[in-house]
């Protein structure tokens, strides 16, 4: 006898069964292109990913100030910890920064997800979950550095290479867009840019010999406006830093992962772009290797490179250069600063990108030196097959992609300083799609390790410096005009320290270890200060020896 | 050291609840393909058996991705419940004994995707299975460059 059986209806979303109620009021309808130009001045909010576009990461908030932190107090925790088997299932991490919009913070995690948040409460409104296939190639694990908002829509980037355009007060999908090829190893990590009525996106995936991109999207429909390689082919400008018989430029790398900057004014977007490929073997690829671990500075409108400026050039130490690029003024001079891998501050003449002068910003370099001027000496590098060579800093940097900030009332940089050597020995692997395209194996220094927030004015001088216990800093600064500086350590501190002394003032233990950007805000006239924490991403390469630290996935959000 | 002829042998040895281990080891199920419609979207059927704490297949293979309808059977005489991967949010269903029901999932694709019965142990005692999308992505979404090697 047949039973019939019990009928289960039809699957719904998961996030039906919870008190989330799946609205948040329409916050970013009146997000545009205008006020984002004057995105510092409304200083209630963070809408773009580094507070402002020129990437000072630097807040005119002062009601928490260098003589009250020592009272901030946890206001809210929000959590969200992976379940299921998904990429990255050990060491996915926490790297987003919080935007906020009129009281509604827009967070993402890893895997896709997206949180809207009542910024006060820490109340959940609403989520999106993208799909991630567990399987895609991600060389530094299950992350995601942000969001975009204008209006009326939230925008993200996907693990798998996806662009998804979301209406702010549901979720829901409004349109989505595939922006790469996961099949060729590339994946997206970067926390898009809006400017003008499109968005800017770059890829990743230079650890497996993809050719790097920056694209632009309009905001509606998310038509491909342009885009732009970071690679040449043979023929075009740059070309010539390749060999002209050879493959090399189509596995070339010089992914563009982090979020880059923008003067209005100049109509140029700065973005920083990563190693070539393979990482470690330069003698597949002779040549200068444009533009890989450069700032290229590009016409918004067309994607066209008007000028260049290279920190690395063949690179043989996996000195990315996709930091960000901060804008600055001296002297009636527009310039750009930048904090490099390779261990050296470089500022440029952002009109044109003539050097003003180079830096060291940490103590232990020994792989080349650069000379005040820019000149080029490389000393050691994995040269010989199978000869161990050991360099100061490793193939995480001197500072990783984590973000340094300016406060110009101060003219000082808060730069998260990295100092950690490892061992490189060169083996020459065959390219094939998809697969690492390293050239060596990569042994970081499991002990022997510091780090620290630095202090340094805009020609370099340092000032202050705050020292971690045997560890490097792995987490953005965030400068506000409290003259305080917040910055979050791996061993799960986060810090105020004092703007002008670097004295700490204030310490919260947050569980877990630090690898995001903060950000700040007021609703109601009260100030905050949001930490994402929840370590993990590419442990091996940047503190091994804290690798085992213990995972976590918070948001912790303090106030007065 | 066991070669691989001996495979099918082995996996004899561990396919069932309660034998060489407690549950059943993950990835050794069956595997099979979606059918696809005329209009691209995708279907098939996943099903609890009695008693295995599996799901069949244990794979399940999309030609590429998009829309996939799946109807879910639950054939145990015991409770489980499905939570399966889809754009927007995971997709959940509750499957009391002896109980059928469906879900639609958007997946992107390729890649490999993995669900489970969130239930007590459901997932660690065997219920976690793959959905594998083939294909590649769109022509306007690859690099611009000749074909490459592949592994």
């Amino acid at each position: 006898m047949t039973i019939e059986y019990v009928d289960a209806g039809k699957a719904f979303n998961h996030g039906n069964l919870s008190k989330l109620p799946h609205s948040a009021p329409d916050v970013t309808r009146g997000i545009n292109y205008e006020r984002i130009l004057q995105a510092r001045s409304e200083s209630q909010n963070w809408i773009t990913y580094y507070g402002d576009y020129d990437g000072k990461r630097h807040s005119l908030l002062d009601q928490v100030n260098a003589g009250n932190a020592k009272d901030l107090k946890v206001a809210w925790i929000f959590q969200a910890s992976a379940t299921g088997m998904i990429a990255s299932t050990s060491t996915y991490a926490f790297e987003a920064c919080p935007l906020v919009v009129d009281g509604i913070m827009f967070v993402t995690g890893w895997d896709g997800w997206l949180w809207a948040l009542d910024a006060k409460t820490g109340e959940q409104l609403w989520r999106y979950k993208h799909a991630v296939p567990i399987d895609v190639t991600l060389c530094c694990a299950n992350v995601n550095r942000g969001c975009a908002v204008a209006n009326g829509k939230v925008y993200m980037v996907t693990q798998n290479a996806q662009l998804v355009a979301l209406d702010a007060t549901n979720g829901q999908k409004v349109w989505q867009k595939t922006i790469g090829d996961v099949r060729a190893g590339e994946s997206a990590s970067i926390a898009p840019l809006v400017i003008k009525d499109f968005l800017i996106t770059g890829s990743a995936g230079g650890e497996y010999g993809v050719r790097g991109h920056i694209d632009a999207w309009d905001l509606e429909t998310g038509e491909q406006r342009w885009r732009t390689y970071t690679v040449p082919k043979p023929g075009e400008p740059g070309s010539e830093t390749w060999p002209d018989d050879g493959e090399a430029w189509q596995r070339g790398g010089g992914n563009h992962w982090v979020t880059g900057t923008y003067d209005p004014e100049l109509n140029l977007y700065y973005a920083g772009t990563g190693n070539p490929a393979p990482d470690f073997d330069g003698e597949v690829r002779p040549g200068d290797n444009l533009y890989t671990d450069s700032v290229v500075a590009l016409d918004v409108d067309s994607g066209e490179i008007k000028w260049h400026y290279q920190f690395t050039p063949h690179d043989l130490w996996d000195y990315d250069s996709t930091m960000e690029m901060t804008l600055f003024e001296r002297d009636g001079k527009k310039l750009l600063a930048h904090f490099d891998k390779n261990g050296y501050m470089f500022v440029l003449d952002r009109t044109n990108g003539e050097l003003q002068h180079v830096t060291p910003f940490v103590d232990r370099i020994d792989w080349g030196v650069i000379t005040r001027d820019g000149k080029f000496m490389p000393r050691k590098y994995p040269d010989k097959e199978g000869e161990p060579c050991h360099f100061f800093p490793g193939p995480a940097g001197a500072k990783e992609w984590t973000h340094a900030s300016y406060n110009p009332d101060h003219d000082l940089f808060y730069v998260p300083v990295a100092d950690v050597g490892a061992t490189a020995t060169r083996r020459r692997r065959e390219f094939k799609e998809g697969m690492p395209y390293w050239g060596a194996a990569v042994e970081v220094d499991i002990d022997n390790m510091a780090g620290s927030v630095s202090a340094f004015d805009s020609h370099g001088e340092e000032k202050w410096r705050y020292r971690l216990d045997n560890m490097p800093m792995a987490a953005s600064t965030m400068s506000t005009a409290g003259n305080v500086v917040f910055a979050g350590t791996p061993a799960g501190e986060f810090l105020a320290l004092h703007a002008e002394t670097g004295e700490k003032l204030w310490s919260f233990q947050c569980g877990s270890g630090h690898h995001s950007s903060p950000s700040t805000y007021t609703v109601d006239g009260k100030q905050y200060i949001a930490v994402p924490v929840g370590w993990g991403g590419w442990l091996e390469g940047i503190v091994p020896g804290l690798s085992g630290q213990g995972h976590g996935a918070a948001l912790i959000v303090f106030s007065l | 050291m066991t070669i691989a002829q001996e495979r099918e042998d082995l996996l004899s040895e561990l396919g069932g609840q309660n034998k060489a281990t407690i549950g059943a080891v993950l990835g050794t199920g069956s595997i099979a393909k979606a059918t696809e419609r005329a209009d691209g979207t995708m279907e098939a059927t996943i099903r609890i058996p009695e008693d295995a704490m599996v799901w069949e297949p244990g794979v399940l293979i999309m030609p590429h991705g998009g829309i996939l309808e799946l109807t879910i059977i639950n054939d145990d005489k015991n409770t489980h419940a499905c939570l399966l991967p889809s754009n927007g949010d995971k997709q959940f269903i509750g499957l009391l004994n002896h109980s059928k029901g469906s879900a639609t999932l958007e997946l992107d694709g390729p890649g490999c995707y993995w669900y489970g019965s969130p239930a007590g142990n459901d997932e660690g005692r065997g219920l976690t299975a793959a959905i594998v999308v083939a294909g590649e992505v769109p022509p306007e979404a690859k690099l611009d460059r000749p074909a490459q090697p592949r592994p």
